[in-house]
């Protein structure tokens, strides 16, 4: 099997770039990291530098996605010789326990840390990640709770998107939007899972909080089309309800006819020059078409 | 291929098959998120109206389109992409008939609550619609055995029916299809509605792995 840096023509330097940028990007593309890190430490393992290290772990994590126990226990165990005391090591090393589905040892390496350190939020979040996965959905959300009351910390509020789909808590995951979206105001990815949570839950009052994140949304990028889409579903369906006045009616249609050029705008810009992408845009403006017919 | 026999006590038996395409994409859009729950709807070619007391004419499952991956249970983009397929079905005689998902557990195969929000939602326009839930613990690149579960809404409940190789109708194609493309690395190439939510020119309608297929006849 020909190596990465024949396949893509790429050179050391490149490959350790592109770890980073997935790094940065949280990308969770494990199979891509395992090809490239482990050829990387590998073959080019001396000239990175400390850079190993941290590789190790990001190559280790991926590791573990893609049950390549024998890699992920290697790269343990360069880390753990050369940070033999460190708990973000012993973390990893709870990780790969988790992975071989042998939870009560993991729990066992997370609560060492949390004596040593009870502030260790990535010890407290894999404990309740391992609730999450062994299917104890109430217990998951009831550590979530007590620790939301009493540390402030983004960290676990990201998790929160995950709440509707598991725990069936649209308020909950609502909450740590609310929270994630005044730390991080220029998100727009926030206002937008904040719009649709809103979206889901219902009502009058709702869906016109949900329109108004979408627009927010799109004011913070233009090219959101989630946002644009939920504007134009949110502004429609305000629009069509018996309980809205008049005025309230028109101003929705308005936002509404916006969004639906700007969707239309959005479908031909892309579908420039392809046969295939051409059904879209028709399929688009057909169904724009059938649900202004319905709010008038 | 699989066939779906409904009511048969009932002497009403309508069958839904499904081509090679429909079951590969639906599995190649699980493997391509391993971590995250995936979800997808099915697609069958219209037929004309049934006549009383005859057995129905069969329903040919012909495609599947594969829609989200991570959070199933927001409701505005799947609004969006139900009245787009939709649409989009209308123009090529196609009906949406099935809604197919992962769960994000391994050893968990039991529809959820929003499996059974848009199955009922289907069932409006297409009564004998069916969830079929992926056994994910199951899923290997061989496929030497069917790995999805099929539900059918039998009195207010969802109700699950043994799947066996004999309900599919050359398995061994299917198997052997899908299994060069889980090798191949096929799913990276996988687009869902999600995947063209992010950019408008990844295209649904997967006609890569479309044509994949044909090739692998």
């Amino acid at each position: 099997m020909a190596s990465v840096s024949e396949l893509y023509d790429v050179g050391w330097e490149e490959m350790r770039d592109k770890l980073r940028k997935w790094r940065e990007d949280n990308c969770r593309n494990s199979e891509q990291i395992v090809d490239v890190g482990e050829e990387l430490i590998s073959e080019h393992g001396s000239k990175l530098g400390d850079d190993i290290w941290i590789i190790y772990e990001q190559v280790m994590i991926a590791a573990l996605d893609c049950s390549r126990d024998d890699l992920a226990l290697t790269c343990l165990q360069e880390l753990r010789k050369q940070f033999p005391d460190s708990h973000r090591v012993k973390r990893l090393s709870g990780m790969r326990l988790e992975a071989l589905e042998r939870y009560d040892e993991a729990n066992k390496h997370y609560d060492a840390i949390l004596q040593d350190d009870p502030t260790n939020t990535a010890a407290r979040k894999r404990k309740i990640s391992i609730l999450k996965a062994q299917g104890k959905s109430a217990e998951a959300i009831r550590e979530l709770n007590e620790y939301l009351e009493h540390e402030a910390v983004s960290v676990l509020y990201q998790s929160a998107p995950c709440f509707p789909c598991d725990f069936h808590s649209y308020g909950k995951a609502a909450f740590c939007l609310e929270e994630l979206m005044m730390t991080n105001p220029h998100n727009h990815l926030y206002c937008e899972q904040y719009a649709e949570v809103k979206y889901t839950q219902g009502g009058l009052e709702n869906l016109e909080l949900s329109r108004k994140y979408f627009a927010q949304a799109l004011r913070l990028n233009n090219r959101n089309m989630r946002a644009l889409f939920g504007l134009y579903m949110s502004a429609s369906h305000i629009a069509a309800s018996p309980k809205v006045g008049a005025k309230v009616k028109k101003d929705n249609m308005k936002y509404a006819a916006w969004a639906a050029t700007q969707i239309n705008r959005a479908y031909k810009l892309a579908g420039r020059g392809t046969k295939e992408n051409k059904c879209s845009v028709k399929a688009v403006e057909e169904m724009l078409e059938s649900m202004q017919i319905t709010m008038s | 291929m699989f066939l779906l026999y409904m009511n048969l006590l009932e002497g009403v038996a309508s069958a839904v098959y499904s081509r090679k395409k429909a079951y590969c994409k639906m599995l190649l859009h699980a493997a391509k998120y391993p971590h995250c729950a995936v979800n997808g709807l099915l697609v069958a070619e219209k037929v004309k109206e049934k006549k009383k007391d005859s057995h129905s004419a069969p329903i040919l499952c012909v495609d599947c389109v594969p829609l989200f991956h991570g959070t199933l249970a927001l409701a505005p983009m799947l609004e969006v992409a139900l009245t787009l397929i939709d649409t989009w079905c209308k123009e090529n005689r196609y009906v949406i008939a099935g809604y197919y998902q992962a769960n994000e557990r391994t050893k968990d195969f039991r529809p959820n609550q929003v499996a059974e929000k848009v199955a009922a939602r289907i069932s409006e326009n297409f009564s004998e619609a069916a969830i079929v839930m992926v056994d994910n613990s199951r899923l290997t690149m061989s496929c030497f055995e069917p790995i999805v579960l099929i539900y059918d809404h039998h009195e207010n409940k969802w109700k699950s029916r043994d799947v066996n190789t004999d309900c599919f109708e050359d398995w061994l194609e299917a198997q052997k299809i899908t299994s060069a493309l889980l090798e191949g690395r096929s799913y990276e190439n996988l687009i869902d509605f999600d995947n063209h939510l992010d950019d408008l020119r990844n295209d649904w309608t997967n006609p890569v792995i479309n044509k994949s297929v044909l090739d692998l006849c």
